[in-house]
């Protein structure tokens, strides 16, 4: 019995040895593909590495140290000033004085108002270094690239919940017709990246495209959507709203789901239907969902690049220029991979504050 | 049955030591995709078609050759040829432009193939001396030229005819900033249309037009490591431009795509494209669908004091990594590139200017359709000196130039900017 006892010990795998074994494939992968990537970057970020003279010379890297993050965040005789960019900072100031405020009135927790002052606090520092007299950025593209990501993801990433939410509430029938719906609105999300961005270059097309043309049955004349500085930006967000359109929709639908209808029978009772059920009681119930779909969106809107670089190249005059296709004309056309990694490991830098950000706004609002 | 066929083959190995083993040569182009190309060199129209036809073509009639093209398009075409570099694994042949060529050979990643081309059946005593000045660096031949190409003045006849622009079957061409202005101003005057057409908003078309204007009053963007943008010369040159979108004679919305549309359709008398669309406009103008009718091809106008217009070539190279480690490869890829090479006239049927003096005389060539109207493109070929930063200035300048036409930026500011920044990229 006692050698039995031991055969089978010697077989079985303890409890933290199975984790283990189950887990090793896994670990192995994410640390081959993302953990030593990752160190490997922003190992590249600290040299002057030029990507076809270290592939025919691998002496060709020079360590610069951080040399590269003072050429991408600095410049020459940079001053500070309250009011160097006068609308935004106003703006950041009075958001900060409003949480201040509520919190103060008891209208705002202190988890929720302190991330949004600091937010705010440092947006109103950051926007006031300009270049003083006869002083330039190092890079005088990094910052109004910066700009136009985080312009991108103000219009996308709510553009893209709300639009998803609205959605939802509509198709959150249990009919046929809504099933074929939901099909529909979600067949855009199956779609690569080449194959939405040339759809929306032609329904953009000033000479054949459909906006155009209904544009012009209306009377007006038609608009270079994607050659049009005031435009262009716009032209992208519809397109990326329409993109991922599905995801979102599908996760606002499974949280309907999950609300309990005699909340809503109880409602229909005291006479609240429609959009006051839908304000008072699917809103407040989809309040997790609301928080995953928007740090969702903010995450995978800060990485965009395909319809920037597909439909715009970035222009015109880089008012579509973001990030990530900074990253990757320093990394290849230009082959400044050392300077194009400190740019990756400064959008790894941002997009971990929006997440913590809405990370704690998140569990604020789930308690 | 297997053993014998072993043993012959081994025999035949042993019978003739130098027959070459099959070797397959990756290849990578732009110049866009054509799926049914087929090996007619004779009969395909178009860029994409006609390169595909003469590399498929190579693939069948070089002995114990197999080229195999690597999917690359135009906009990344660098930026994944560098990608393979990086990974040690590039292409064993690949295209490239004259201005290109100093950022890879600077690094000593081309091979130096001047000792082997009299045996690959090249005679460099055939090539222009432009052809040869282009694929020439640091004193040694770098790459097989292929093309040589440039901007045009592709001319919608029957409207330059209506505004009575017309002279002797040939198109007037103007002269100076103010005759281009008062022939847009007729050209929309008598019938409504724009008169010039051009990607100024992506593509560097509207770059290359202000460059040969800088030129032909004998200054230029960058010398040495100064750069010169900030001139009252490249002032003259993009207001020459800006007056004619000011006058609501040009639209600096369309891009590349749109602009030839627009020129195709008939609503613009000029449209400032390269030497590659000849044979697809003549194919276009045709049919009868078509809004172009009278196509003419004409030389870049001379504006200022002398002629100059933007110019490039296409050339073929191969690895300095190939020639050092896989001799048998190197040989056969510039097996490849000779294939190609002879071909040259094939090539130019798309528009493009051959780069043998043989095939420039020959009549066949003369006699391809549009040619005599741009003969005199050659000799007024111009470009920016030679750079490894070639690509960056180019981008900058067309990011300067389009917040002058599309943003409305103060010309003198956008200039000052451009040669901050140009002058950036040279003092690194």
């Amino acid at each position: 019995m006692a050698r039995q006892t031991l055969g089978k010990r010697k077989r079985t795998l303890s409890q933290q040895q199975a984790a283990w074994a189950l887990l090793a494939p896994f670990l192995a992968t994410y640390c081959a593909f993302l953990v030593y990537p990752f160190f490997k970057g922003v190992w590249i970020s600290l040299y002057d590495w030029n990507l076809l003279a270290v592939a025919m010379n691998p002496a060709a890297a020079k360590w610069v140290g951080l040399h590269n993050y003072v050429h991408m965040l600095w410049g020459r005789n940079i001053t500070w000033g309250p009011v160097s960019h006068p609308i935004i900072q106003l703006l950041a100031l009075a958001v900060l004085a409003g949480a201040f405020g509520l919190h103060r009135a008891g209208r705002l927790s202190g988890r929720s108002a302190i991330p949004i002052a600091i937010a705010a606090l440092l947006i109103f520092l950051l926007l006031g270094f300009t270049p003083g007299e006869g002083g330039r950025w190092f890079d005088r593209r990094f910052w109004p690239t910066v700009g136009n990501t985080v312009l991108f993801v103000a219009l996308a990433a709510p553009g893209t919940t709300i639009a998803a939410l609205l959605l939802a509430a509509a198709l959150n029938r249990e009919t046929r017709m809504m099933a074929v719906f939901r099909t529909l609105f979600f067949l855009s999300q199956v779609l690569s990246v080449t194959v939405v961005t040339l759809i929306w270059q032609i329904m953009f097309s000033p000479t054949q495209g459909l906006i155009d043309n209904v544009i012009q049955v209306f009377g007006g004349s038609p608009v270079s959507w994607l050659t049009d500085p005031h435009f262009a930006m716009l032209a992208i967000v519809v397109t990326t709203i329409w993109w991922s359109l599905g995801i979102a929709m599908i996760l606002f639908l499974a949280g309907m789901q999950d609300i309990n209808r005699e909340i809503y029978e109880a409602a229909a009772l005291d006479n609240a239907r429609g959009w006051k059920s839908f304000w008072f009681i699917t809103l407040p119930n989809l309040k997790r969902t609301i928080t995953l779909v928007v740090v969702l969106q903010i995450i995978l809107h800060f990485q965009v690049f395909g319809q920037s670089h597909l439909m715009t190249q970035g222009g015109p005059d880089d008012r579509t220029q973001v990030l990530v296709r900074y990253i990757y004309q320093s990394a290849f056309r230009d082959s400044e991979i050392g300077r194009a990694s400190a740019m990756a490991v400064f959008l790894f830098a941002i997009m971990s504050v929006f997440a913590v950000i809405q990370f704690l706004i998140g569990r604020e609002k789930s308690e | 049955m297997k053993h014998l066929a072993l043993g012959l083959a081994l025999a035949a190995g042993l019978a003739s030591p130098a027959a070459a083993e099959p070797v397959t040569v990756n290849l990578a182009r732009f110049f866009g995709a054509c799926e049914d190309a087929g090996t007619d060199t004779h009969t395909s129209v178009g860029e994409a078609c006609i390169i595909q036809s003469i590399i498929n073509a190579a693939s069948q009639e070089i002995p114990d050759v197999t080229v195999k093209t690597l999917p690359t398009d135009w906009g990344n075409y660098y930026d994944h040829v560098k990608a393979m570099f990086a990974a040690g694994d590039p292409p064993d042949i690949f295209v490239i432009h004259r201005s290109s060529i100093p950022e890879f050979a600077s690094l000593g990643a081309l091979a130096d193939i001047g000792p082997d081309l009299e045996a690959a059946g090249i005679d460099m005593s055939d090539w222009t001396e432009g052809a040869k000045k282009a694929v020439t660096y640091d004193g040694k031949i770098v790459a097989v030229p292929m093309d040589f190409h440039a901007n045009l003045w592709h001319v919608n006849m029957d409207i330059m005819k209506k505004a009575g622009l017309v002279k002797d079957g040939k198109p007037i061409l103007p002269h100076s900033p103010e005759e281009l202005l008062a022939q847009a101003k007729k050209v929309k005057e008598v019938t409504g249309k724009d008169y010039l057409a051009a990607d100024f908003s992506q593509f560097p078309i509207g770059v290359r037009l202000v460059l040969s204007l800088i030129w032909q009053q004998g200054s230029n963007i960058f010398d040495g490591d100064t750069a010169t943008i900030d001139t009252p010369e490249a002032l003259n040159a993009v207001k020459a431009i800006t007056q004619l979108f000011d006058g609501g004679y040009a639209n600096p919305k369309l891009n590349y795509a749109d602009s030839q549309q627009e020129f195709l359709n008939g609503n613009a008398a000029v449209l400032v494209n390269g030497t590659w669309v000849v044979n697809e406009y003549t194919k276009q103008a045709e049919n009868p669908d078509t809004g172009l009718k009278d196509y003419y091809v004409s030389d870049f106008p001379q504006l200022f004091d002398q002629p100059a217009t933007w110019a490039d070539n296409h050339t073929w190279a191969i690895p300095s990594t190939l020639k050092d480690r896989n001799p048998e490869k190197y040989k056969a890829a510039l097996q490849v590139a000779a294939f190609i090479y002879n071909h040259d006239a094939d090539w130019a049927r798309t528009g493009h200017m051959a780069v043998r003096k043989s095939v420039l005389e020959s009549k066949a060539y003369r006699d391809l359709p549009h040619r005599a109207e741009y003969v005199g493109t050659e000799k007024i070929a111009r470009d920016t000196p030679a750079s490894p930063e070639y690509s960056k200035i180019q981008d900058t300048l067309n990011r300067n130039l389009q917040s002058i036409w599309l943003t409305g930026k103060d010309p003198k500011k956008a200039l000052a900017e451009a040669q901050n920044e140009v002058q950036d990229i040279l003092d690194q």
